[in-house]
């Protein structure tokens, strides 16, 4: 009886386009629902987690110097073989890179230097933004390695951003207060 | 010197509206892309003007500039014709359409119609047959299979529904006892056709989408399976013209419906001025065709046959049957 009764419910559904009008009703709601564009890079930028492998970066001891013991072992396990490591003396029978360059033209962002390393001097930080006119301007070096933004800590959220058009960055980040973009995402 | 005045009238009305139907593609297409991404919770276009409002115009820009390519295969002569035929009737038939009683400028009564034709919705209809005679030529001249593909679809499409477009129309006319556009209007000043007519709306409506080849039958340039239809060769200012084309018949099936089944510029309850009533009435069924393209899938082409010939005809047919029955059984005494 109750099976007879939905058939002839879903013939007059038909007859009078339900299904259609269902549709309609959906997309007209989700016409008012906020939109989970980010407006990149004209007014908002994604931070990414602190796990996320981006742009290397060479971190400092306590006493400011560099931790990298030039071990090598990174050149040694990379998968391109992109970093090369020339390592010197210094004053103080101390291993210190003379010249340390990761060519990111060819670095596949494995994290496996990072690692690698025994003296957790190499790891991969947030910064994604560094495109270049010239595949050279990619190999970078020692002390501009140490000057690369380390891991976010702020990650997983949207931040106001605005597009800089004098520097080689595109987007400089005003404020670090961002909203949780993920959380705002309208499910139905 | 009467004569030049009313000449004189009616060149200002004609260019006005010339003027109109050129430039309203633009926001069209910038409230269908924003629509769209609405619904899709995009933003749509952002970065031109403010939320994208010069984006069409860019657009614009783009289309004029971009080189006119023409097949080497391709009849040149019916290439070049085929974007005029499509564009002239949708231009033409707003000839007959009223907007409006009159309006006094300056002390004087203007009509707010270019003609009033007594058989003003004959005319509509026989011109706006026309318009598939371009799309057939570009699908046709431009030597490629989609081209053809498209156009031998929309051949059939418009044939099998400008049928029950014209017999859904059929039982306004009984009603006004009029094929004027005018008398039509002023026939619904109390009751609106929509109550007297739901089927004869549906069918026509529903035809209507077919004719200005939108979703959910928009088979002549299937983007999925044909590449883009009949105008898959066009580009620059040519494709241009079958846009707006485009754009003037889904403007033209708007206005339409507004006139024959939703009262014209008569208003309901709140007492707005009559050509502000009609804008809006127009205004409302643009956003119907845009929010149901982004609601529908497409009709398979059986089924779109089916829909014309096995459902809208019979339909329609019926409408009339029954508009005449109880028309003669209310004036038999």
């Amino acid at each position: 009886m109750s099976h007879a009764g939905d058939k002839v419910g879903t013939w007059i559904g038909w007859a009078f386009f339900a299904d259609l009008a269902n549709a309609l009703a959906l997309t007209f709601g989700y016409m008012f629902s906020r939109s989970v564009t980010m407006q990149y890079p004209d007014k908002e930028k994604w931070l990414p987690y602190a796990r996320y492998r981006g742009h290397h970066f060479l971190k400092r001891d306590d006493e400011g110097e560099i931790k990298c013991v030039a071990c090598e072992l990174c050149a040694k396990i990379c998968p391109c073989d992109c970093i090369e490591v020339i390592p010197y003396e210094d004053e103080k029978g101390n291993r210190h890179p003379a010249k340390f360059e990761i060519d990111t033209a060819r670095c596949l962002f494995c994290g496996l230097c990072e690692d690698a390393c025994p003296a957790d001097a190499i790891a991969l930080g947030q910064q994604y933004e560094f495109s270049s006119f010239s595949s050279r301007d990619l190999v970078i070096g020692r002390d501009d390695l140490l000057g690369k933004p380390g891991k976010a800590t702020t990650g997983g959220a949207v931040v106001a951003a605005r597009l800089n058009t004098e520097h080689d960055v595109l987007v400089e980040t005003s404020e670090l207060q961002g909203y949780n973009w993920w959380r705002n995402i309208r499910r139905t | 010197m009467e004569l030049i005045v009313a000449l004189g009238l009616i060149v200002f009305k004609v260019a006005f509206l010339i003027a109109i139907l050129l430039l309203l593609p633009l926001p069209l297409t910038w409230l269908e892309r924003k629509i769209a991404g609405h619904i899709q919770q995009r933003m749509g276009p952002m970065r031109v003007g403010w939320h994208g409002l010069l984006q069409p115009v860019a657009d614009g820009i783009k289309l004029l500039t971009k080189e006119d390519h023409i097949p080497a295969e391709a009849d040149r002569f019916l290439f070049k014709l085929a974007p005029i035929l499509a564009l002239a009737p949708p231009f033409v038939v707003f000839v007959a359409i009223p907007f409006g009683e009159t309006v006094s400028v300056l002390g004087a009564e203007i009509t707010l119609y270019v003609s009033n034709m007594n058989v003003a919705l004959l005319f509509v209809f026989a011109v706006i047959g026309i318009e598939v005679y371009g799309v057939i030529f570009g699908g046709w001249a431009a030597n490629s299979k989609y081209a053809v593909l498209g156009s031998l679809r929309t051949c059939a499409q418009m044939i099998s529904y400008e049928i029950p477009m014209g017999f859904a129309v059929i039982g306004v006319v009984m009603l006004a006892q009029s094929m004027s556009l005018l008398e039509i209007v002023r026939a619904q000043a109390d009751v609106w056709n929509i109550v007297y007519q739901p089927v004869g709306f549906f069918v026509f409506f529903v035809a209507g989408l077919a004719e200005a080849q939108r979703i959910p039958f928009d088979l002549a340039e299937a983007e999925g399976d044909l590449g883009a239809g009949f105008h898959t060769e066009y580009s620059g200012i040519r494709f241009a013209f079958f846009m707006v084309s485009e754009y003037a018949i889904m403007l033209l099936v708007s206005v339409l419906v507004v006139i024959l089944f939703f009262g014209g510029w008569n208003g309901v309850l709140l007492p707005l001025p009559p050509i502000l009533w009609f804008v809006l009435k127009v205004a409302f069924f643009v956003y119907v065709f845009i929010w149901f393209r982004f609601t529908f899938p497409r009709y398979r082409y059986d089924q779109l046959m089916a829909i014309g010939w096995k459902v809208l005809l019979p339909l329609s047919m019926a409408n009339i049957i029954i508009t005449g029955v109880l028309l003669g059984a209310t004036a038999a005494p």
